[in-house]
């Protein structure tokens, strides 16, 4: 049997707690930054509030998911828990038990088989890979990629080091916070799922985007080389993007959509010109959804899926490219068919 | 098909009173793994990084792709190549189950034609020296080469079992403690396990060991060896007299009361392989465990 995936539903939880990029730049003592807001197209953010953090939205996206999807908790075949952060009861970082164990515990998903991975901000769509393994060799028929992402604590950190526009802590205030779900399944219609999933791991690249634990303060903190990382990623994602699209049997404009890892405005539109340049050719449209939510980190693709089911904007059998850029370099590129999802997201009137 | 073990290499550090860097020892014992196996770091597929504690708690890249980095498995990736096949690497955590996790997951893509052969690699040690609580675990990293077989040796059943009422009973989290650092605070790695944990991991590893004896239709006398996970403490004294196996169920001697965690099977591994006894044995249980509780066990067939 060639059994193939598809995506059957997704969820989402943000925060409610807004924080707008004017009020987080009037935290910096040494204003430095112009026009942070026009270059990131970022306007403001959603940060989590006390009683908030990595679990709780990796759960409420759970539950989320589940409202939209066929399947119930307790027929789940495998959580996959794809976040970078893993904060519990606040800022307290979890190692063990994995993180997926405690949420198949919160949702009630008894049978699941659980794991945790971790891929910078590629985790979800990589998550997507390893269940698209499972699901073809038949092992499993479902399976819940969920993440949770607190860092808008890197902010707190960055905010204090700050001294310069060239400051290698300025990506930091990108980020925002969301919780995100989707559950894959087992499909046998050839019209339909994911068409195809490509990784590869640039590792000349990996000191270019660090993040770790603090050592003498609560939260993360994070240090990144964005000029180099987004030329890089621009650069090197070509063949990749090409590669796909030849085993897809596809052309770059019979992509409906292509959604990009959201980082900046400007970045996405620098690299939308420079695949023009190299394909001669654009996709239908390219999302852009970061203005209200920020970079949010391993969720961002997901996030920006859902918030498009809702507004109604894709159509059934529309191709859809789902394109990561993560620290490592990781680049993916994932295709697929949008199915009668859609019918199942917002309001038709 | 099946998936077969190419090479198994270790790392310990060199100096005893220093804990050493787990991404640097991971890649100390992926490195000698690949020159005793002869393979090539671009003929690596996937790189699964399945080490929990990590130097300096680092949360992006991917520790798997410092790895990829440090063993030099880098490619040429010009725009005008077609060539998409890189290296891709990842990190996965599932406490002591980690690398039969892994393996499965590149038993998958081998067993797809998706890659020639995959690692997992794994690597732990204190990650800011000095700043943990009940921290007992052994720095110690290990890697594992795995290519397909073209029969139905080497790996073909995977299953893990889960216990989740037992979720509370091992957690290791870290927590902010204000008056460290002469008050200015500080992050402390606190380890917490009960005292029952370990009696409990005997329990569901022994029900698991024989419900996939079951499953899998065979005996325990016919298993000529079972490599099993080394934590917690006790663990692998207590399941010997469980289950009436001696000699055939590997232990790795322990010195003081610290543990190999999730290299643990690679290092019972090692002892067989070294020895030659794996080689010489025709059905191998792998036996994992880990906190949640989940057992991992898996088959491994060798033709004689």
């Amino acid at each position: 049997m060639d059994w193939r995936c598809q995506i059957e539903s997704i969820g989402v939880k943000m925060p409610v707690k807004r924080l707008t990029t004017t009020e987080l730049l009037n935290k910096i003592k040494t204003p430095c930054i112009n026009k942070f807001g026009l270059l990131t197209g970022i306007s403001e953010r959603k940060v989590c509030s006390s009683g908030e953090d990595s679990f709780s939205l990796a759960v409420d996206a759970a539950k989320d998911c589940l409202s939209f999807s066929k399947y119930r908790a307790d027929e789940l075949d495998m959580i996959i828990n794809c976040s970078i952060t893993k904060y519990k009861d606040g800022l307290s970082h979890l190692y063990e038990p994995a993180f997926s164990t405690l949420i198949k515990k919160a949702i009630g998903a008894g049978k699941a088989m659980t794991f945790d991975i971790s891929n910078a901000c590629a985790g979800m769509l990589t998550g997507v890979y390893i269940a698209d393994k499972f699901i073809r060799q038949g092992i499993i028929k479902n399976c819940m990629i969920v993440s949770g992402e607190y860092i808008s604590n890197i902010c707190d950190h960055a905010i204090k080091n700050i001294k310069t526009s060239v400051s290698s802590e300025l990506s930091s205030l990108t980020l925002g916070d969301c919780g995100a779900a989707a559950i894959v399944e087992r499909t046998t219609d050839n019209n339909n799922g994911l068409i195809v999933s490509g990784f590869t791991t640039l590792s000349k690249y990996s000191n270019l985007c660090t993040g770790r634990q603090n050592r003498y303060a609560p939260g993360g903190r994070m240090k990144t080389n964005a000029k180099k990382i987004h030329h890089s990623a621009i650069y090197e994602s070509v063949p990749i993007v090409k590669d796909a699209l030849k085993k897809s049997n596809l052309s770059f404009k019979e992509i409906a959509w292509l959604i990009p890892h959201q980082t900046s405005r400007s970045s996405i539109i620098s690299g939308a010109n420079y695949y023009l340049g190299y394909f001669g050719e654009k996709p239908g449209q390219i999302a852009v959804t970061l203005k209200e939510t920020g970079n949010t980190a391993s969720t961002t693709h997901f996030l920006a899926l859902y918030r498009y089911l809702n507004e109604r904007r894709f159509s059934e059998h529309d191709n859809i490219m789902l394109l990561c850029f993560a620290s490592g370099l990781i680049i993916g590129a994932v295709i697929f068919k949008m199915n009668k999802m859609v019918y199942r997201y917002g309001n038709i009137n | 098909m099946g998936t077969l073990i190419n090479m198994v290499a270790v790392a310990r550090p060199h100096l005893r009173f220093y804990p050493g860097n787990s991404i640097r020892l991971s890649a100390r014992a992926a490195r000698q793994c690949l020159i005793d196996s002869g393979v090539k770091p671009g003929d690596l597929g996937l790189i699964i990084n399945t080490g929990i504690y990590r130097h300096r708690n680092i949360g992006e890249p991917a520790i798997a792709s410092l790895i990829q980095e440090m063993i030099s498995t880098k490619r040429a990736n010009k725009v005008n190549s077609c060539n998409c096949n890189n290296t891709f690497s990842f990190d996965l955590n599932n406490g002591g189950c980690g690398m039969m996790t892994g393996i499965e997951i590149i038993h998958g893509s081998l067993n797809n034609h998706e890659i020639s052969y995959g690692m997992v690699v794994t690597g732990d040690s204190e990650p800011f020296p000095g700043m943990s609580k009940e921290f007992n675990i052994n720095s110690a990293a290990a890697a594992i080469i795995l290519s397909e077989s073209n029969d139905s040796n080497g790996f073909s059943l995977f299953r893990t079992y889960h216990y989740p009422k037992y979720s509370e009973e091992f957690r290791s989290c870290t927590f902010y403690n204000k008056t460290g650092n002469n008050g200015k605070g500080k992050n402390i790695l606190n380890v917490i396990q009960k005292a029952s944990y370990p009696d409990f991991c005997v329990d569901c590893a022994v029900k698991s060991l024989f419900t996939f004896l079951d499953e899998c239709g065979k005996a325990l006398d016919e298993i000529d060896l079972i490599i099993p996970s080394q934590s917690p403490t006790g663990l692998t004294k207590k399941m010997k007299i469980h289950i009436g196996m001696d000699d055939n169920f590997i232990e790795l001697s322990n010195k003081g009361n610290k543990v190999f965690h999730t290299a643990g099977m690679a290092f019972a591994l090692k002892k067989v392989w070294d020895d030659n006894r794996f080689k010489n044995s025709k059905n191998i249980i792998f036996l994992t465990v880990g906190s949640g509780i989940n057992v991992s066990v898996a088959l491994y067939k060798n033709q004689k």
